[in-house]
């Protein structure tokens, strides 16, 4: 059930120059987003360590700007980017144009304002206060219907589509395209519309969390991954029989683990308990997802690291396993009640927006723009510029949180340590967190610059000659192997 | 998995099983919980928060409080030992509040029973005002936009003027006066106490007694 032969290259030019202008557009807005997430999210890690900064602003208290920066980064940067490559890859996989694209502009433009409302709105005070729905709730409706002239593109995209079987990399999107509305539209209204009482918000909210990184971010990335492994590398994914069992498995375990961030809290006890057990049935499915990707690659790491797009994905794949090993670790009851509360929270959901989605998105962009383009990137040292001030800042972001939450942990479950001496003992841990913050932003100032270098070719009336880009790999396909039979 | 529609339904009753048992289960369960009735003084408990408090809750909501301070007390925790409550949070707690705000992070201390521990209202003033006055080296931010300092009016302070110390005072003639923002936002804070204990869920949650087997 590997993908079927590479179909003819004119048709697939001319899906993609279908797909070209709507995922420019979504990727534009993305790494705008990106960049002025960053520089929130900076300016509120500098806060907590330099409390003055910023402080005489009400917009920029430390309160606001931690939630705006958070939502920028994950409804502006990451959407946005979600939706570009979410919908590149359909359209490739399923062999079909998208039609009428005119609609995705129109989304975009919803979706973008909505975000922008969003933000504004939590920077001017009206924040909710609930995690990752902190915009106030009627941009929830705003973003629900720009979200539906996107998912709606996706699925359809899907259902017509001109291939005999589906790939696993359509399951994953297919399954995200689904998964999101149905989330977010319950969360606005067990939270907003009709809003459940007492520490049921709780939940929700949790329910919530978790699936938007489980049901969301997750599956898009493991959609690239299963998508350029097989087709850069030449072969098809090893093992791929058991890739619609990690996907149920994956599906079915991670619908359950959102209790897991409630261990201890004010609610019953069966809530943290099934999702702790939720939560050790994933390490199953990462497994599975290992047998697969880790066979594919079979030790070519040479090959993988000398791509300008698997490297990311590799570094990927290293933080989803990762994240699926931390997230459990952290519910563990013994483990959480030090954990709890402390910076590993943190830890945990940036290894899976920033490590898993974002370094495989960064992965599928550097793939996926030249070719939409025609034309290759401008700058080769502002790639690898970007790639190396992503994995050494997210290096050190892991550090500071971690070793820093732990740290914090142990501090504050000993009552004899005064509360002032753990902020003091935290503060060499909240200035790496910004030193980090800072690297990655020049990181991604870079990807933001050659992108938009390589698209201001095309309105030059006469552009820098069109690159021709070498033909990736034929799959090397076993003659007649039991599963080609399917 | 050729067909679409298999895949839609089985994503589908995946969302619809999480709904039904984490959601909808929950709701069932203890999404209706009411006050308790006292059986010695027939009070309601836990009380229903004063105006001043709810207007309170959502400056509280607006600034982002919740992400440095969690509002809940774990069962059988050091929290006990930091004076942060005198038992741990019950669901039942919560269900005056219009929104409820757990929180999961710690940089700023629990808050669920900081009316509880705090001496007086004046003192909340003055630690949203300056931190640095109680906790040199805090990185709690000053919240100086939540008061107005203004000439001394008619020759007498105000009775809401902070008495600050000389190093945080604002220049001669001048007085810094709560805004009614900050006024809610003390009172709210002030209305943070789970005095109350629960027969109920008192007895639930204490440890099995030896010998009471079954």
């Amino acid at each position: 059930m590997n993908p079927a032969p590479a179909p003819d290259r004119s048709e697939q030019m001319e899906i993609d120059a279908s797909a070209k202008w709507p995922v420019l557009f979504f990727l534009g807005a993305a790494l705008k987003w990106l960049l002025f997430g960053g520089l929130l999210q900076l300016a509120s890690s500098i806060q907590l360590h330099n409390p003055a900064f910023l402080a005489g602003c009400e917009w920029f208290t430390h309160g606001r700007l931690d939630a705006a920066a958070r939502n920028a980064l994950v409804y502006g940067w990451g959407m946005n980017a979600a939706f570009a490559v979410g919908l590149w890859l359909m359209a490739r996989l399923s062999l079909a144009a998208l039609r009428h694209g005119g609609w995705l502009y129109v989304a975009h433009a919803f979706w973008n304002l909505g975000v922008l409302l969003g933000v504004a709105g939590i920077l001017g005070g009206y924040s909710t206060s609930f995690e990752l729905l902190e915009m106030p709730s009627a941009v929830g409706l705003l973003l629900l219907a720009a979200y539906a002239l996107i998912g709606v593109w996706a699925v359809t995209t899907f259902s017509v589509r001109n291939t005999d079987n589906t790939f696993a990399s359509q399951w994953w999107l297919f399954a995200a395209a689904f998964c999101f509305p149905w989330l977010y539209s319950i969360a606005q209204i067990m939270l907003f519309q009709a809003p459940v009482r007492g520490t049921l918000q709780a939940v929700v909210n949790a329910w919530y969390v978790d699936g938007l990184y489980h049901l969301w971010f997750v599956p898009v990335a493991l959609a690239v991954a299963y998508y350029f492994l097989p087709k850069l590398l030449g072969r098809p994914i090893k093992n791929y029989y058991i890739a619609a069992i990690a996907f149920w498995w994956w599906l079915f375990s991670v619908a359950f683990t959102s209790g897991a961030r409630l261990v201890d809290a004010p609610v019953p006890v069966w809530v943290p308990t099934v999702g702790i057990a939720a939560q050790m049935c994933v390490p199953v499915a990462a497994i599975i997802i290992g047998m697969n990707v880790f066979g594919t690659i079979r030790g070519d790491f040479g090959r993988m690291l000398a791509s300008g797009t698997l490297r990311w994905v590799l570094v990927s794949l290293l933080c989803f396993f990762a994240g699926s090993v931390v997230a459990l670790l952290l519910s563990v009851r013994g483990v959480a009640a030090t954990a709890n509360f402390t910076l590993l929270g943190e830890f945990r959901d940036t290894l899976w927006l920033y490590g898993t989605f974002g370094l495989a998105a960064f992965g599928a962009i550097y793939f996926m723009v030249p070719r939409l383009c025609g034309r290759a990137w401008p700058s080769a040292a502002l790639v690898q510029g970007h790639f190396g001030a992503s994995v050494v800042g997210l290096l050190l972001l892991l550090i500071a949180l971690g070793v820093g939450g732990w740290t914090q942990g142990r501090l504050l479950n000993d009552p004899a340590v005064a509360f002032g001496d753990i902020t003091k003992a935290l503060l060499p841990w909240f200035t790496a967190q910004s030193v980090a913050v800072m690297v990655l932003l020049v990181g991604h100032l870079a990807l933001a610059v050659n992108f938009f270098l390589l698209v201001k070719q095309e309105f030059l009336p006469a552009g820098a000659k069109p690159a021709s880009f070498a033909v990736p790999p034929a799959l090397a396909l076993p003659a007649a192997t039991p599963e080609a039979r399917h | 998995m050729k067909n679409g529609l298999n895949i839609f339904l089985g994503v589908l009753s995946a969302m619809l099983l999480s709904w039904a048992c984490l959601l909808y289960g929950a709701h069932r369960q203890f999404g209706g919980l009411t006050q308790h009735k006292d059986a010695a003084d027939e009070s309601l408990n836990p009380a229903v928060m004063p105006g001043l408090a709810n207007q309170g809750r959502m400056v509280y909501q607006d600034l982002g409080c919740v992400s440095c301070h969690t509002q809940q007390v774990r069962h059988n925790s050091p929290d006990l030992a930091r004076k942060w409550g005198d038992r741990e949070s019950y669901p039942r707690d919560y269900i005056r509040d219009v929104t409820v705000h757990l929180g999961n992070s710690r940089i700023g201390p629990d808050l669920r029973n900081v009316g509880a521990r705090s001496p007086d209202a004046a003192y909340l003033y003055k630690l949203l005002y300056a931190p640095q006055i109680f906790a040199p080296g805090t990185n709690k931010p000053a919240y100086d936009f939540l008061f107005t300092v203004r000439p001394v009016q008619g020759g007498a302070a105000s009775p809401k003027a902070l008495q600050l110390p000389s190093k945080f005072a604002p220049p001669a003639g001048h007085e810094v006066v709560p805004t009614p923002r900050a006024e809610a936002l003390v009172a709210y804070l002030m209305n943070l106490k789970d005095t109350y204990d629960y027969p109920v869920e008192k007895s639930r949650n204490e440890p099995a007694k030896k010998g009471a087997g079954h």
